[in-house]
């Protein structure tokens, strides 16, 4: 695996921080990832269904190539790599340095359940009896207090939550492996000293904690205790603020001048809380709130405890740091009025709360059923802008994921019961702003019959007590209505993250004014303070696609500070490691059995197992070892591997996952290739609560041993090589995401041709002049011209067209015609297409027909001429999706009505008594963008809503332009006598048609390119090598483009960084002697890894684009294509170890 | 409107006035040559034989009710990459069925070949037909058809269909380019020829024959025709699967077998260069047989004959199209066809599939439909 000198750091370990964290460490660069929770996955730990196909992807992230390098399994349930360090439960408290050599310290919250000795059992679950809500199941479910934090993960250690543990210490006392440790005997070395006047608080104080095992002393007033302090040291000191003599505050001061590192927490009353906050700023840790009770203060006296004495605080130095902190779900019941009653009345939830109804891995396990009553779901309504695009709630924004989110959920439960749940959703726009959003939400509409209400709902209420939810609401046309349901889901909005702004003021980001990151101009990424970035939600909620794409612009930022500052991509000095020839030996198999202390011996008859798997073929040893796990067992395991010269491994333990990277230094210090090795569970399935007999144990340890002496007795010995990589690419398009990405490229110092069509580089860049946000475009433009023009590694064509391609990833050959007719040939390693969309054209609605028709973007450009004078206009109207959002271009072209509320709010500024009307059906104002679309309104610009099947009408006569439209706010029509007509028409295709055949890629039925999948790789096409940004994408505005742009520049990188990159051990091979060439296999293949070379004859596979997946051995009746590590005769051996106990 | 042309029948000989007429495709329409089965000098069978002289057809026989090979497997030799001319192939509704399996998987091509179907009325074993037949091909031939036209059906001088002819559903080669008409014709008079394709039309058209319709009575007679068959089939079916119904039924079933792949080498649809069970793959280590020995004290030899049934079965019954040439082949009758064919039945059924149909429908393993076998991949709840 490629290693780089530098390192980042990523806060928050959701889709964006692990989509950052994998980016920068396949670059090769050492990442920590942390996140407060005690999983990995944030949000989407939580969602098992994503659209457009309702499944997860998850694990399309992980590492293409190079896979080794990394876990090959669930990304939800875990994920190692061997450049990331991942710190669960914890969180950045200090931030010092600059910009490419910060110091970053973390804290680790105590963990009292020892993650290298827990395996996961759950005895400790079993006798806790403790029951709280279950924040996975978003309350829907108890959990204890040594619990699970999800369900699935792996390795799958158990965490002890302190804020809710009694101490009974139950589970410490049945733990099999010891791994549980409240460390009583260290609390005896933990003095405290209580400070109080009265009496009766210092001797019940005294007397609780030394109960706990704590070593407790008192003093009686401020003197009484800093003359103890002065006379020895204690580790904590509980001090009273109100006492006669000398007040808590001076006592604080004056113990910090003897004794600063000592750890005060003030007592306060309810009155002196403020003296209390007071103190803390002059360096009081905390406070308590008197009266006490020992039920809540012996717990919260340990928690400071444990967070003193075992809370690990860590230093490092990192390049970059990434902040991918997430959002929080709005709180319905919070702060304001909770008109729809979210809290008091049942069966009303959340949209997570919903996602956990119908997960299989939920409470409910998957059926749709109410919390409230267990009562079968039939009638389900969805309320969204819940908490926001709601002034009063302070979110003049939108939260751009729940509209599709509660769509897809109105699907789900259409699904789930066969269409038997009445689904409906009550909105205000829908916002289908995404590519292929429009058709997903026409889906649900005409196939599913889910059934979209527009309107906001006024409150939700009980009729009756034990009634189902009533909703109120009214019609877009004023009639009030009243309808009872079985579920109220509620699209709660987003909320920046809890502690946000410490977060902010450690890092010295700004926020914007509803506390989100606030991002620099043009950037998805880059926040105020150079060096520290932004992905994902953490500066407002996005969706999968878009958050992976944000992560993989933070990443390709963060790296090029890193590499600017000199911690490029040189390769750190790591010798190629040499394994040993062993495909001339005959297999020799040490099998290595974990006796996990001796709990396994009680377990089963270890010498009957030992004696059978001595008898296996090719076994050449058994050793026993104590713990494996443990330095000294591996250690022991190192050795006797080293001593023996067996030339394959199998051990035998728990949580085989856990060892790729200790297999893989293991191979690296005895030279042996660490696929030869394998890892078998038999501890699971002898776990206690399986209530297993001896015998049985035994025979399923057997099993799992025989199957893995199986397959490890056939595997194929050879080493897969490396391929070469042209540590070049070839960007095609010179708009902005074209300019972007070759920039990205070429600043970590790699050559990139850059080929253009047109004369000058800038695309449809070069028409806009200003943007909603007020930025300049055009200083944009001219900016990164010049970098282009002047970076020595670009090479750029213009006038110049692509002819010819061909080559895999690594190594393509294209052909170009340059400006004078002439040809050049050039080589490659990856190629990136950008070549931009069009605005559509159109022959609806009288354009062409008067000059008085304009789309919106000749509007702009006749505002920037002069053309139009906005004095001279006495009523402007604006059309949007024209022809856009039916078939056959049903989709939303997203940019449009920004353009109309940038280009109405201007018209408004220069002549306020001008008239503009926006003829709309749905204002996709997603975002942050919301809030021009509310300016807009404030401003006099009138908005009228129109439906698909009644489009406003335009008449040209004379010249004039009429337009008639139904207001539904009237009821009645309209008729409009504008000046000036404008047409939203969209964006178009434009030409990636062509450009497909030419690089083997795929287009949409729209003609925009297909990426290999929406969500989980956005920027990538399907073929490896090749990636697309921009508008031929899908439309998108500037700073978008430019974020898409960053992100291929870093999925292009990670193929460039070194000249040779190694596949996975598992790829499939051909038995060319043995191949029909029926192609079969060609079909099967997902990567599109195969292809036929005709003048070989022979069925070919790229190394770099098999992800192993098995399809084509699957497809393959005669096992021409087969799987390395996966081949028949190991499958057959595997099942033989299977079924020889029972047949 | 297809071309639908008369072929004359001369002198009441149906034999040799086909003769005449592929004479003439030969030298008058634009194929090079000609694939037909003919009567070989010394044998009691007929053969494909690839004729480009129309004086080397004499021997023509394509009625003949025997069909030692299915030739799906020759045209794909011969198609395999360009030929160098144009040839039309005169093929049972089987073998046009079998090689258009053999098209989609790539083991053939239909550009350089015109495909001539004629209507089938069954064959006989490989066994039954040299008793049958006696010492003139040609007039056999004609016997097989006189007992058809007196009413007395294909069983003739105590010979009867081989089953997998019996359980036929598909006499007629619809997908053929050019479909050469039989069944309920007046065969003293003239049989039909019918171009189904532009290729087809292209043939017929330089032959100089009269046009003609499609008879009512063909219809009828056809529809007759196959629904015997499908009773037949069905009940085929049934037993089969009662014999089948459990392992040991199964194993009963194939005991038999010896392993020699016969069924295999026959199989038109079966194209991998080399079988798996030739392969490493099915190299079993010595001691692993003594390993099974000694668990049940007991190892039926050779192994892997369930197994190699089975597999053939997973790997092509989505391909089967019923020649029946398994159960020919086999030289210990074990009744291959009707295994094969029962389950090919359903697993075709499962996938909404017809083996040989159309090149248009794409074999079932190479499409991926998110949303079929609910009940196998349901989701998890």
């Amino acid at each position: 695996m490629r290693k780089k000198i530098g390192s980042a750091l990523v806060v928050g370990a959701g889709i964006s921080g692990i989509r950052s964290a994998l980016d920068l460490a396949e670059l090769g660069y050492q990442v920590k990832l942390i996140d407060r929770a005690p999983n990995l996955g944030g949000t989407l730990a939580q969602l098992d269904y994503q659209f457009p196909t309702d499944h997860c992807g998850m694990c399309k992230m992980l590492p293409l190539v190079e896979r080794d390098s990394a876990s090959q399994f669930c990304l939800r349930k875990g994920l190692f790599h061997e450049n990331i360090d991942i710190m669960l439960n914890t969180e950045l408290v200090q931030m010092e340095g600059e910009p490419g050599k910060f110091e970053v310290t973390l804290r680790q919250r105590p963990a009292v359940v020892d993650p290298e000795l827990c395996i996961g059992c759950g005895e400790c679950s079993r006798v806790c009896p403790v029951e709280v809500a279950d924040e996975f199941n978003a309350g829907l479910a108890k959990r204890k207090a040594v619990y699970l934090p999800v369900p699935h993960n792996i390795p799958n250690n158990y965490v002890v939550d302190l804020d809710s543990c009694t101490l009974c210490g139950e589970c410490e006392k049945i733990c099999p492996t010891g791994a549980i440790d409240f460390r009583w005997e260290a609390r005896r070395q933990f003095r405290i000293l209580v400070v109080d006047d009265e009496l009766i608080v210092r001797d019940s104080l005294k007397d609780w904690l030394i109960e706990e095992g704590f070593d407790v002393e008192t003093a009686e007033s401020g003197p009484d205790a800093l003359d103890k302090i002065a006379k020895q040291a204690y580790h904590l000191m509980l001090l009273d603020i109100k006492m006669p003599e000398m007040d808590g505050v001076e006592v604080l001061k004056r113990s910090k001048d003897m004794r600063p590192d000592l750890p005060v927490v003030m007592m306060t009353a309810y009155a002196t809380v403020e003296t209390a906050v007071e103190a803390m700023k002059i360096g009081a840790l905390d406070y308590l709130m008197k009266p006490f009770d020992p039920d809540t203060l012996v717990p919260l006296v340990i928690k400071l405890y444990e967070n003193l004495e075992r809370a690990g605080e860590f230093t490092m130095e990192v390049g970059a740091v990434i902040l991918a902190a997430g959002f929080d779900s709005f709180d319905p019941a919070g702060k304001g009025s909770n008109t729809y009653g979210y809290g008091e009345i049942p069966n009303v939830v959340t949209s997570i709360e919903f996602e956990r109804i119908v997960s299989g891995t939920g409470p409910y396990h998957g059926k749709l059923v109410r919390p409230s009553d267990g009562k079968e779901i039939r009638k389900v309504a969805w309320l969204q802008c819940v908490g926001s695009r709601d002034m009063h709630a302070d979110a003049d924004y939108c939260s751009s994921v729940c509209c599709m989110f509660s769509v897809k959920e109105a699907l789900l439960a259409k699904e789930r019961s066969n269409g038997q749940v009445e689904a409906t959703i009550f909105y205000m726009d829908m916002r289908t702003f995404g590519k292929d959003f429009q058709r997903y939400r026409d889906k649900a509409e005409k196939e599913y019959g889910v059934s979209f209400q527009r309107g906001r709902v006024h409150s939700v209420e009980l009729k009756q007590l034990g009634g189902d939810p009533t909703i109120v609401y009214m019609d877009i046309d004023g009639t009030a209505h009243e309808e009872v349901f079985d579920l109220v889901v509620l699209a709660a909005g987003q909320r920046p993250p809890a502690g946000s702004d410490l977060l902010a003021e450690m890092t010295g980001v700004d926020l914007n004014q509803w506390g989100f990151c606030q991002l620099q101009p043009f950037s998805l990424s880059c926040t105020s303070r150079d060096g520290v970035y932004a992905a994902g939600s953490f500066s407002g909620l996005r969706d999968i696609s878009e958050s992976v794409i944000q992560a993989s612009s933070a990443s390709l930022q963060a790296s090029r500070l890193i590499h600017s500052k000199g911690g490029g991509l040189a390769e750190a000095s790591e010798s190629e490691v040499a394994f040993r020839d062993v495909s001339r030996e005959p297999p020799q198999v040490m099998v290595a059995l974990c006796t996990c202390g001796d709990s396994l011996a009680q377990a089963a008859h270890l010498d009957e197992v030992e004696a059978f798997v001595s008898d296996l073929d090719y076994v050449s040893q058994v050793h026993r070892f104590e713990s494996i796990c443990t330095q000294e067992g591996w250690s022991q395991l190192e050795e006797a591997m080293e001593e023996n010269g067996a030339n394959r491994l199998l051990i035998g333990a728990c949580m085989p996952y856990v060892y790729t990277r200790k297999l893989r230094d293991l191979g690296a210090k005895i030279g042996l290739n660490p696929a030869l090795m394998e890892v078998v569970d038999i501890r699971t399935s002898v776990f206690p609560g399986n209530n297993f007999s001896q015998e049985q144990a035994s025979r399923e340890i057997r099993l799992a041993l025989a199957m893995g002496v199986g397959k490890l007795k056939g595997m194929d010995p050879s080493l897969s090589a490396a391929t070469p990589i042209v540590q070049k690419a070839l960007v095609v398009g010179g708009g902005i995401a074209g300019m972007t990405s070759a920039l990205g490229i070429a600043e970590h110092g790699f050559e990139v041709f850059l080929v253009e069509k047109a004369e000058e580089l800038g695309g449809n860049l070069r028409r806009l002049y200003r943007t909603l946000e007020g930025n300049p475009p055009q200083e944009l433009l001219e900016q990164t011209i010049s970098k282009i023009q002047k970076h020595p590694k670009i090479h750029l064509y213009t006038n110049a067209k692509v002819l010819h391609s061909h080559g895999r990833v690594g190594c393509f050959i294209t052909t170009i015609e340059k400006e004078d007719g002439s040809g050049e040939t050039l080589e490659h390693g990856v190629t990136i297409l950008a070549t931009g969309g069009k605005e559509a054209t159109t022959e609806s609605y009288g354009y062409g027909q008067s000059e008085s028709i304009v789309t919106q973007h000749q509007l702009e450009e006749q505002l920037h001429s002069g053309q139009i004078n906005p004095a001279e206009l006495g009523a402007v109207v604006m059309i949007q999706c024209v022809d856009s959002r039916e078939e056959p271009r049903n989709y939303c072209s997203r940019i449009c009505c920004s353009s109309a509320l940038k280009n109405s709010l201007y018209l408004k500024e220069q002549n306020p008594e001008m008239n503009v009307y926006i003829l709309y059906r749905d204002i996709m104002a997603y975002g942050f963008m919301e809030t021009y679309y509310t300016q807009a309104r404030q401003a006099g610009v009138i908005f009228i809503q129109y439906d698909v099947d009644k489009k406003p009408k335009v008449t040209v006569e004379n010249g004039g332009v009429s337009t008639v439209v139904t207001d539904p706010i009237l009821g009645r029509e309209v008729m409009l006598e504008p000046d000036l007509l404008v047409l939203s028409t969209g964006v178009a295709a434009d030409g990636q048609g062509q450009l497909a055949e030419i690089f083997g890629v795929e287009t949409n039925q729209d003609g925009f390119f297909q990426e290999a999948e929406y969500k989980w790789r956005p920027v990538d096409f399907l073929q490896e090598g090749i990636f697309t940004c921009g508008m031929c994408h899908s439309p998108r505005n500037i700073t978008e483009s430019i974020a898409m742009a960053e992100a291929t520049a870093q999925r292009a990188l990670r193929i460039l960084a070194t000249m040779r990159v190694t596949a996975g051990s598992i790829v499939a091979e051909v038995r060319h002697v043995l191949c029909s060439l029926c192609e079969k296999c060609i079909e099967a293949c997902p990567y599109g890894a195969r292809w036929r070379d005709d003048d070989e004859g022979k069925i070919m596979v790229d190394e770099l684009s098999c992800q192993g997946c098995g399809s084509c051995a699957a497809v393959c009746p005669n096992s021409a294509s087969v799987l390395r590590g996966y081949r028949d005769q190991q499958i057959f051996s595997v099942i033989e170890g299977a079924l020889e106990e029972i047949f | 409107m297809a071309t639908t042309v008369k072929i004359p029948i001369k002198d009441q000989n149906l034999v040799s006035s086909l003769q005449d007429f592929f004479k003439t495709m030969l030298r008058d329409g634009d194929i090079t040559g000609l694939m037909v089965a003919q009567h070989l000098p010394m044998k009691s069978s007929v053969m494909p034989t690839l004729v480009t002289d129309p004086d080397k057809l004499d021997a023509v026989d394509p009625l003949a009710p025997v069909f030692p090979m299915n030739a799906a497997k020759v045209v794909s030799k011969l198609t395999r990459k360009p030929l160098g001319g144009k040839v039309a192939v005169v093929l049972r509704p089987c073998e046009i069925r079998a090689f258009i399996e053999l098209v989609k998987l790539k083991q053939g091509r239909v550009d350089d070949v015109v495909l001539i179907g004629i209507d089938c009325l069954g064959a006989y074993s490989n066994v039954h037909y040299p008793a049958f037949v006696g010492e003139d091909g040609m007039e056999a031939t004609a016997r097989f058809y006189r007992n058809i036209q007196e009413g007395k059906g294909t069983a003739c001088d105590g010979f009867d269909l081989s089953p997998a002819c019996k359980a036929c559903e598909y006499p007629i080669a619809e997908n053929a380019d050019v479909l050469i008409g039989v069944v309920g014709m007046d065969i003293k008079d003239h049989l039909l020829a019918k171009a189904n394709t532009s290729r087809g039309e292209d043939l017929l058209d330089n032959l100089g024959l009269s046009s003609t319709g499609e008879p009512e009575q063909r219809k009828k007679e056809i529809e007759k025709l196959v629904a015997e068959r499908i009773a037949y089939r069905d009940q085929m079916f049934a037993e089969t699967s009662e014999a089948t119904a459990d392992l040991e039924k199964l194993v009963n079933y194939l005991s038999n077998c010896v392993n020699c792949y016969n069924c295999r080498v026959a199989c038109p649809v079966c194209y991998c260069r080399e079988c798996v069970f030739l392969t490493d793959v099915f190299d079993h280590e010595p001691s692993q047989y003594l390993r099974w020995a000694k668990r049940k004290g007991i190892l039926k030899m050779p192994t892997d004959t369930v197994f190699f049934h089975l597999t053939r079965m997973a790997h092509m019954s989505t391909a089967c199209i019923g020649c029946g040439q398994c159960s020919n082949a086999c030289p210990n009758n074990i009744p291959v066809m009707e295994i094969f064919r029962t389950v090919a039945h359903q697993t075709q059924k499962a996938f909404d599939y017809e083996a040989g149909r159309s090149l248009d429908d794409e074999p079932p393993l190479s499409i991926f439909r998110e949303d079929e076998f609910q009940e196998v991949v349901a989701k998890m709840h």
